[in-house]
């Protein structure tokens, strides 16, 4: 309701809406209601008699009007011989409490209050005894106040709110104040804040605790709901631990408003220097939008990332145009089993691409001949010694699993399974290449690997016969835009590069996806290309050329070509061109770093304040990756300073292999957390997760004024929102909540400027309409 | 041993080369009768050659051809000296005994396809045989195409050459090429002597006046990288691979013959 409504309604009702609301009506009169409805009667049955006898020159329809009008004017009257009332209870003066909640945090400084910072509305208003908010709540309750940002404290004076707090802890807030105010009769918590909230436990719960008090929030949103001219980086996504050389896939979040048709930098930093640039499009004013930006990373250690777009003329709030994001790079080896059922010449290209890769060992078995192996990059002679792993032990044991051209016939139905567990249970990478006898050209259809493919296999049974082949020519999808496999190095525009590459020949029919597959890169047979069957012709025909799908705890991918070395040796390309390098060591970091260890640790968050807890999580696995309940696990926490603790890990009894400890640092700097899962005194495995404890400036993200926040507090506890412009009633409102010790008060309706009005207007109409009748 | 040359040895086959490179590079390695024969900047066609097999994705022996009609016999040119029987019986032998599935013939088209080194087909076969290199005289263009096919990662077979003459063409062509490659001598021990069949490379297939010398090219003269190159030095193992069906030779030489084709393409699609 407008400031002008809302007066008009007080004009003529003589008291506000929320009186209405809150109290009931009643009749005042000394005399019983009986003797008023008589005494009505009585008035009014003369005009309705007079009008039947005296007829003159009206019409029936005169004197119906005439009658209704007479009628309602003398029940008006009587009405207000009944003396209505309106029974309200108050709160009585000063015998009641009201707990005043203030932000006293960092985004508090934020000036979006015309040329006023949002701490100058608490400063003005809330605080000392000049404040107008304040001196009325005071004249009608006992206030305690509290300030809250990470901590929440009573404020013992106005001096010790400095704005300054790194956290918002909202509902923590009003828990605490809750809490500390039980043993008094309290009327109703006051909330002034801009509604950010980083407390961890939900706020409904904290919500249903109030309803059930009948404790009532008055909220007050200090701050523009809406920013005129801002951008925000919200949100960065990213995996924590990728493997050195990796291109790791940061999706970006970013927010705006004031910045339509705007395009803007996005850079990556790390410790400063830039690593990774991107740009963000806005087409309407107040969009979000979603970019990624591949970050390449080869040193392998702790990174702490900066995510930014830089501060932009005339922008509202700068401290949220960056977010840090924390990444460890693994420096070890990853183990790649390639299983090949022939010596061509992908093997050769894949094998040479990542020869010199000191991250990636791809393991190599291919059958030479039948029954005869030749194993390459193992790391002794008992490895694969045997042929293909016969256990899950011994195939888990790698990260990843890269399929070549070797038909189904080649593994039994165990190792069929095994393969397809290694994604499901063992949640490694399982990539399928193509060739004569892969996919439904191997005889896959109808194995567990079916099941676990991203493409549904077409085509005939028939290894090493030439049923199909397709030229086809990539085009990066997409989601493959800005995919960690998709990236090539340096290239400034991939979509450009992938395009411009040499077509490659498919023998896998295959033409469509699994649902929930994605496809990276599309192939497309070019005019003068070749698709088909030997003796058929198909036009326009695609297929993918690298596309992937999430398979239980893993994933696999396909790339269902037989030739990607033509991108290396087809001569078109340049000697030194080093995408085919790049692109099948991203492949191969891809499909393997993902892969758990038979411990994986999470930290929740992984970027705390100082001084707040931080929850660790792991899942332990025996070797079969099977879940492992109740084995001794512990988390060595070590500080920067070298200080180590052990944190116990408790097995959450409710999730199989599922264990959970908690520790708050006490140091500013990186701790390193190594979850150990022991059998016996033996160590089983071990994971190592890194936890960031810095001075964060969360409190600058979603910086607007969280209205819907604070009205949804009020709402479903009561009370009301208020703004700095309507906070002048706050005090009255509060007294209407009928909490704490109140008094009845009568108040008069009777005497309503509403009540004669309505009774001049009906005596006027009454008149009106017999001049114009000339009746009178 | 890594070197198996003796320095004496090394010392004259580089004098060798120094005089005959200028020689070579004019395509005056030998008295030049070739060129009563046809256009030397021609390309002679094999009776048997119906064409190539368009590309497929499969193994298929390549064939490199070079301009002129330098050492010409009754079988053409140097370069196609052997062909189509040569190739199409080892492929025959990979079929049957590797788990390679190659082109072996496709109607009138057998063995395998010719390119030359200036043409981008060749980049469709990343391993390539090249015949008589004595009588190979490329011009700028091949030059460049043999050094960005090596570099890039192919592999080439050099066969069917012996003699000094022979010799010195063949090395100043590769120096053209990859000014900083060195040719090292192959001992026998080396992984593409072990990649299928293993070789023992006193078992001597004589079609030289010499003994057979093996020679190889490392990638960045690394030994242990890959071979880019092999040079069958004073043999001829294609002519064992095309008569081993009319007893042109031993069994077991023609089998040591097979067995190092095996070898250098089973090595080739591995290393």
């Amino acid at each position: 309701m407008s400031n002008a409504l809302r007066a008009l309604f007080e004009f003529l009702f003589k008291y506000r809406p929320l009186v209405f609301a809150k109290g009931e009506l009643a009749l005042g009169a000394p005399w019983p209601v009986l003797a008023i409805v008589v005494l009505g009667a009585a008035a009014i049955a003369p005009a309705v008699l007079s009008y039947r006898r005296s007829q003159g020159k009206t019409t029936p329809r005169d004197r119906m009007v005439l009658r209704a009008l007479r009628v309602a004017a003398l029940a008006v009257l009587v009405l207000c011989l009944a003396r209505p009332i309106l029974l309200l209870s108050e709160a009585v003066p000063r015998r009641n409490y009201v707990g005043l909640l203030l932000d006293d945090s960092r985004s508090m400084r934020i000036g979006d209050r015309g040329d006023r910072r949002r701490a100058d509305f608490v400063r003005d208003s809330m605080l000392g005894d000049r404040g107008s908010v304040i001196a009325s709540l005071r004249r009608r309750f006992q206030v305690r106040t509290f300030a809250f940002g990470g901590e929440t404290h009573v404020l013992e004076s106005s001096d010790t709110l400095a704005f300054a707090q790194r956290e918002s802890r909202l509902t923590d807030a009003m828990e605490q104040a809750r809490q500390s105010l039980d043993a008094v009769p309290l009327s109703a918590l006051v909330v002034v804040s801009d509604g950010a909230d980083n407390t961890r436990a939900p706020l409904a719960d904290e919500l249903v605790a109030l309803r059930g008090k009948e404790i009532p929030v008055f909220t007050v949103g200090v701050g523009a709901e809406r920013f005129g001219r801002d951008v925000e980086i919200s949100r960065v996504d990213a995996a924590r631990e990728v493997l050195a050389g990796s291109a790791l896939a940061v999706d970006i979040s970013v927010r705006q408003t004031g910045f339509r048709g705007a395009t803007l930098p996005l850079l990556v930093e790390d410790e400063r220097r830039v690593i990774a640039h991107g740009e963000v499009s806005f087409t309407r004013d107040g969009d979000a939008q979603q970019v990624r930006v591949g970050v390449p990373l080869t040193q392998p250690g702790l990174h702490v990332l900066t995510v930014r777009v830089a501060p932009q003329p005339h922008e509202q709030v700068a401290e949220n145009n960056a977010q840090p994001l924390l990444v460890r790079v693994r420096g070890g080896r990853e183990k790649i089993l390639y299983v090949e059922g022939e010596p061509r010449y992908e093997l050769r290209f894949v094998r040479a691409a990542v020869d010199a890769d000191s991250n990636v060992q791809l393991v190599t078995l291919l059958r030479t001949a039948d029954q005869k192996f030749l194993r390459l990059s193992v790391d002794d002679g008992n490895e694969l010694a045997a042929g293909f792993p016969v256990s899950r032990a011994e195939l888990f044991k790698y990260r990843a699993v890269v399929l070549g051209s070797v038909e189904a016939s080649f593994f039994t139905r165990d190792q069929l399974q095994m393969l397809a567990d290694f994604a499901a249970v063992r949640g490694g990478g399982v990539l399928f290449l193509g060739g004569r006898r892969a996919f439904g050209e191997g005889g896959y259809a109808g194995t567990p690997l079916a099941d676990a493919m991203p493409v549904v296999i077409e085509g005939t049974a028939l290894p090493d016969s030439l049923t199909f082949l397709a030229d086809l020519r990539a085009t990066l999808t997409p989601a493959g835009l800005s995919h960690s496999a998709t990236q090539l190095g340096d290239a400034a525009a991939p979509a450009e590069r992938w395009r411009a590459l040499p077509a490659v020949t498919t023998v896998n029919r295959i033409r469509r996806l699994k649902p929930g597959a994605v496809t990276l890169v599309s192939g497309a047979t070019p005019p003068d290309g070749r698709a088909g069957a030997p003796g058929e012709t198909v036009r326009g025909y695609v297929q993918p050329i690298l596309a992937y799908q999430r398979y239980g705890r893993g994933f696999t991918a396909a790339l269902p070509i037989q030739d990607s070395w033509t991108w290396k040796m087809d001569a078109s390309i340049a000697v030194d061109d080093r995408m085919f390098e790049t692109f099948w060591r991203q492949l191969l970091r891809w499909i393997s770093s993902e892969s758990p260890g038979r411990v994986q640790a999470e930290l929740a968050p992984d970027q705390v304040n100082k001084g707040r807890a931080v929850e660790v999580h792991a899942v332990v696995t025996d070797s079969n990756y099977q879940r492992l309940n109740d084995a001794p696990v512990v988390a060595h926490v070590e500080a920067p300073s070298g200080a180590v603790r052990d944190v116990p890990m408790e097995w959450v009894v409710d999730r199989d292999g599922e264990y959970r400890g908690a520790f708050t640092p006490d140091e500013l700097g990186a701790h390193t957390v190594r979850v150990e899962a022991h059998a016996g005194t033996a160590l089983r495995a071990a994971d190592t997760v890194v936890v960031r404890v810095a001075d964060l400036d969360d409190e600058f993200v979603g910086a607007e004024m969280r209205g819907d926040l604070l009205r949804r507090i009020a709402d479903e506890t009561g009370g009301r929102f208020y703004t700095p412009a309507t906070v002048g009633r706050l005090a009255d409102d509060i007294a209407l909540t009928k909490r704490g010790v109140t008094v009845v008060n009568r108040l008069d309706l009777w005497d309503m400027p509403a009540v004669f009005l309505l009774l001049i207007g009906l005596l006027g109409a009454e008149w009106t309409y017999r001049k114009a009748r000339r009746l009178a | 041993m890594r070197h198996g040359v003796g320095t004496g040895v090394r010392i004259a086959l580089g004098l060798c080369l120094v005089a005959a490179g200028a020689q070579a590079q004019r395509g005056r390695g030998r008295p030049d009768f070739s060129q009563m024969l046809g256009d030397p900047n021609s390309y002679y066609t094999p009776p048997d050659f119906r064409g190539n097999e368009p590309y497929d994705g499969r193994f298929t022996f390549a064939r490199i051809k070079y301009r002129g009609f330098a050492h010409f016999s009754r079988e053409g040119p140097g370069w196609s000296h052997d062909y189509p029987r040569s190739e199409s019986h080892l492929m025959r032998i990979m079929r049957d005994v590797t788990s390679i599935r190659p082109f072996i013939e496709d109607g009138p088209r057998m063995g395998g396809v010719i390119v030359a080194l200036d043409s981008p087909e060749l980049f469709k076969y990343p391993v390539s045989y090249l015949s008589e290199p004595g009588g190979w005289f490329p011009n700028e263009k091949e030059i460049a195409g043999f050094r960005d096919y090596l570099l890039k990662g192919g592999f080439i077979i050099v066969d069917d050459f012996g003699g000094m003459s022979d010799w010195a063409n063949f090395t100043a062509q590769l120096q053209r090429a990859l000014p900083k490659a060195q040719l090292v001598q192959l001992t026998g021990k080396e992984p593409i002597f072990d990649a299928f069949f293993k070789i023992d490379l006193n078992i001597i297939q004589r079609t030289y006046r010499g003994s057979p010398v093996y020679f190889g090219v490392y990638e960045d003269n690394d030994p242990r990288k890959r071979l880019i190159l092999v040079a069958n030095y004073n043999n001829d193992i294609g002519e064992y691979w095309e008569f081993s069906d009319q007893g042109f030779a031993p069994v077991p030489l023609s089998n040591e013959a097979y067995k190092i084709g095996v070898n250098y393409l089973v090595y080739a699609l591995t290393h």
